[in-house]
């Protein structure tokens, strides 16, 4: 992947503590922490580096290991379940670093993604490795106050980073216009800078998403819709999920949203076809994630979760590696059309199941045969004759809300004839 | 004015009046004269009687008030054996009042019950037996389990022949005071496919947008069954992907199709001749159909799997070049 098609996110991450906006007191505090290691003897050999999604934790780390020439050994939390991950780290973490070496921090990423029941032994494997530690240790969290990681906390130095304000995200924003050479409306960053709510990382993925013929304009802003409160936007996960290189980077992209499996799955099944073109992929893709989705349902049906990793091996590389040939690009995720959709068949469906409540006892059927059988000449007599159909809806008594939906643009036709006396 | 659907208001509510199926209705007949029924299995297609034939049974045994001595349930509606169980049980337990000895159970569309839940129902009618009567009805005996045939008596209800639809309707339409044409009564029979309900239901819808003539009936039956099922099919095949998984959301808001209903329907579109594929092409997306309605019934998600299904339809188009 060339510089040029590079996510911003990646390209315009700070290469110097000084560019780091923001966070005075945690870079203070970090650096301050950092020089206890080198002069010896650290009070506490791990960091607990909270605040929410997107304010730059793992920037800031990434600044200050290339200003104070530092090497990251990192790890995602959420992996270290894994016994020979753990003791991959332990190993790591006793070693002193080589003479010659460069100095080693230990980064561990999203230790609030550690799982309180399936990861009972997580936490205090992290425990362990940190009081056995030489070289220093960074945790990263959104929510540091989990009451299982308690332990951690009380091990580590605790340092908080703020919410970007809104000036800040627009500044950033601003330099990278000017360096992409991009005109951008400033009402435009502002709304940006508005709607990330100091998400400093989906700022700049709006941004990007936002160039239209090298321009950023409030119009263009407001139609890439963005969600919030999540530790990745749907459309960011969609983007790590469509461009993985790797299986488990396919699976991470699925799991490291808050959205729960039913919404990813809404997601990519809206943008399968966004990313692909070719139809062969499209199916295979498609192929995919409908036996990611038969698991959910067996899921459901059995209550068996072990199955759930099967589903996510489908509904993430399963559908990642449909492709034939890995091109990179740059699409926007638009909020699922059928989010709405499922709101109307389901208002669509409950009026087809009251009709059929109200007429099955009376012609002696199922739901069923009166959904197959006598609904559509129900909607043909509606639509058609709004007299006649006055008069079944009189017959059956029929609620008005079910006359309407019946009769769809005739309906006041067929109330109003109801409503005539009768003679 | 108020207005009854025909399908209601033209059923049979004696044996007598039951028109076809004479054999069965002889031998129920017989019955009702002994005051004594046996378990019963109606099998047969769709709009053949079935369900008319047991409550004019009902009502010959019980006469008018025949419905408080009946059990009505449907298969399909009830798909938990602890429902039927329940209610059974609570209906079993009062005592029978009245010359008949018995209560009837109704257990409509019986063939969608699962095995287990058949082999549950084989212990109720074996548990009730001393004051009820199963009353089973079927499209497809063969999915009815071996135990519980063997314990009925099975009725075997034919589609109805043309000599028994078009007389019928001839006698709605005098008595509607409608002007019918012959031919027009034929085609119903026809599009019907023998199935009584469906017939009396076109008939119905015709004769309310106007003179019943063989155009409006195919209108009708255009309306209430829609192409757009099939215009979805060559969206697909024609490669246009999103175009057809939009024709999908449409049918299914409008119509308020189920996942399963639009499989059921492909099905039978693939093999019409209206539309001009390959007949290998046929075989291989019915394939498809099949394994994606497997889908559908173990729970998984609608949209998914139909769009997947015309994914693959969008592959296979350009490979056949449709």
């Amino acid at each position: 992947m060339s510089m040029r098609n590079l996510p911003w996110i990646i390209k315009y991450r700070p290469k110097h503590i000084d560019e780091v906006v923001n966070q005075e007191e945690a870079k203070q505090k970090l650096i301050a922490w950092l020089k206890s290691w080198e002069t010896g003897k650290p009070q506490k050999k791990a960091v607990l580096l909270h605040g929410p999604a997107g304010c730059g934790k793992t920037s800031l780390v990434e600044a200050i290991a290339k200003t104070y020439g530092y090497e990251i050994f990192e790890m995602n939390a959420s992996d270290s379940r894994r016994k020979e991950d753990i003791e991959r780290l332990a190993k790591t973490a006793s070693q002193t670093s080589a003479l010659r070496g460069k100095k080693k921090i230990i980064l561990l990423d999203e230790v609030d993604g550690l799982d309180p029941r399936a990861d009972m032994g997580g936490v205090e494997a992290l425990v362990e490795v940190i009081k056995n530690t030489r070289n220093p240790i960074i945790m990263t969290a959104n929510n540091p106050y989990r009451e299982h990681l308690k332990p951690l906390r009380d091990l580590a130095e605790v340092i908080a980073m703020n919410r970007l304000k809104e000036t800040d995200v627009v500044k950033v924003l601003q330099k990278i216009c000017s360096a992409e050479k991009i005109e951008c409306e400033q009402e435009a960053l502002r709304e940006i800078a508005k709607r990330s709510e100091g998400d400093l990382r989906s700022a700049i993925n709006d941004l990007q998403a936002a160039v239209i013929d090298g321009r950023v304009t409030l119009q263009s802003v407001k139609a890439v819709s963005t969600y919030r409160d999540r530790v990745y936007a749907p459309w960011e996960a969609l983007r790590k999920l469509f461009s993985a290189q790797y299986v488990f980077q396919a699976k991470d992209a699925v799991t490291s949203t808050d959205l729960d499996p039913e919404e990813m799955k809404t997601w990519i099944n809206e943008h399968i076809p966004t990313w692909y073109d070719n139809p062969e992929e499209v199916w295979r893709a498609y192929e995919a994630l409908s036996r990611a989705d038969v698991y959910f349902g067996r899921i459901v049906k059995t209550q068996n979760w072990d199955l759930l990793s099967y589903a996510l091996d489908m509904m993430g590389p399963g559908v990642a590696f449909a492709r034939k040939q890995y091109k990179g690009k740059f699409v926007a995720f638009k909020m699922p059309e059928r989010i709405r959709i499922l709101s109307e068949t389901k208002k669509s469906r409950e009026y087809r199941e009251a009709l059929a409540e109200y007429f099955a006892s009376r012609l002696l059927t199922s739901k069923a045969t009166v959904k197959a059988e006598f609904i559509p000449y129900l909607r043909v007599i509606f639509t058609n004759n709004p007299k006649y159909a006055a008069a079944i809806a009189r017959e059956y008594k029929l609620p008005e809300e079910l006359i309407t939906w019946l009769a769809g643009p005739r309906a006041k036709e067929v109330l109003s004839y109801l409503k005539k006396p009768v003679k | 004015m108020s207005e009854l659907l025909w399908a209601e208001k033209y059923r049979p509510k004696t044996l007598d009046e039951v028109i076809n199926q004479k054999e069965i209705v002889e031998r129920l007949k017989k019955f009702v004269a002994e005051r004594n029924i046996p378990h019963m299995l109606f099998a047969g297609p769709p709009g053949t009687g079935k369900t008319t034939v047991a409550h004019a049974l009902a009502h010959d045994l019980y006469g008018e008030n025949y419905r408080q001595y009946m059990l009505e349930l449907n298969a399909s509606d009830e798909r938990k054996i602890e429902v039927i169980r329940t209610k059974v049980k609570e209906f079993a337990r009062s005592k029978v009042v009245g010359e008949v000895g018995f209560k009837i159970v109704l257990l409509d569309e019986a063939d969608n019950m699962t095995s287990d839940a058949q082999q549950a129902l084989r212990r109720l009618m074996e548990l009730y037996s001393a004051n009820t009567r199963f009353i089973l009805t079927a499209n497809y005996p063969s999915k009815i389990i071996e135990p519980i045939q063997s314990r009925c008596a099975v009725f075997r209800f034919t589609a109805l022949k043309k000599e028994d639809v078009v007389p019928r309707l001839q006698y709605i339409c005098q008595n509607e005071n409608l002007k019918c044409r012959e031919r027009a009564l034929e085609v119903i029979y026809e599009l019907s496919e023998g199935d009584m309900r469906r017939a009396i239901n076109i008939l119905q819808s015709a004769a309310a947008l106007g003179e019943v003539t063989e155009e409006v009936v195919y209108k009708v039956v255009g309306l209430a069954h829609p192409r757009e099922i099939r215009e979805m099919i060559q969206l697909a095949l024609a490669g246009n992907f999103l175009e057809a998984r939009k024709k999908l959301r449409d049918l299914m808001i409008t119509y308020g199709l189920s996942g399963l209903d639009v499989i059921k329907q492909v099905h039978r579109e693939i093999f019409s001749s209206d539309l001009k594929i390959p007949e290998d092409l046929r075989v291989m997306i019915a394939d498809y159909a099949g394994e994606i309605q497997f889908r559908l019934v173990e729970g998984a998600d609608d949209e998914i799997q139909l769009n997947a299904f015309l994914a693959r339809l969008a592959l296979l188009g350009r490979k056949f070049k449709v």
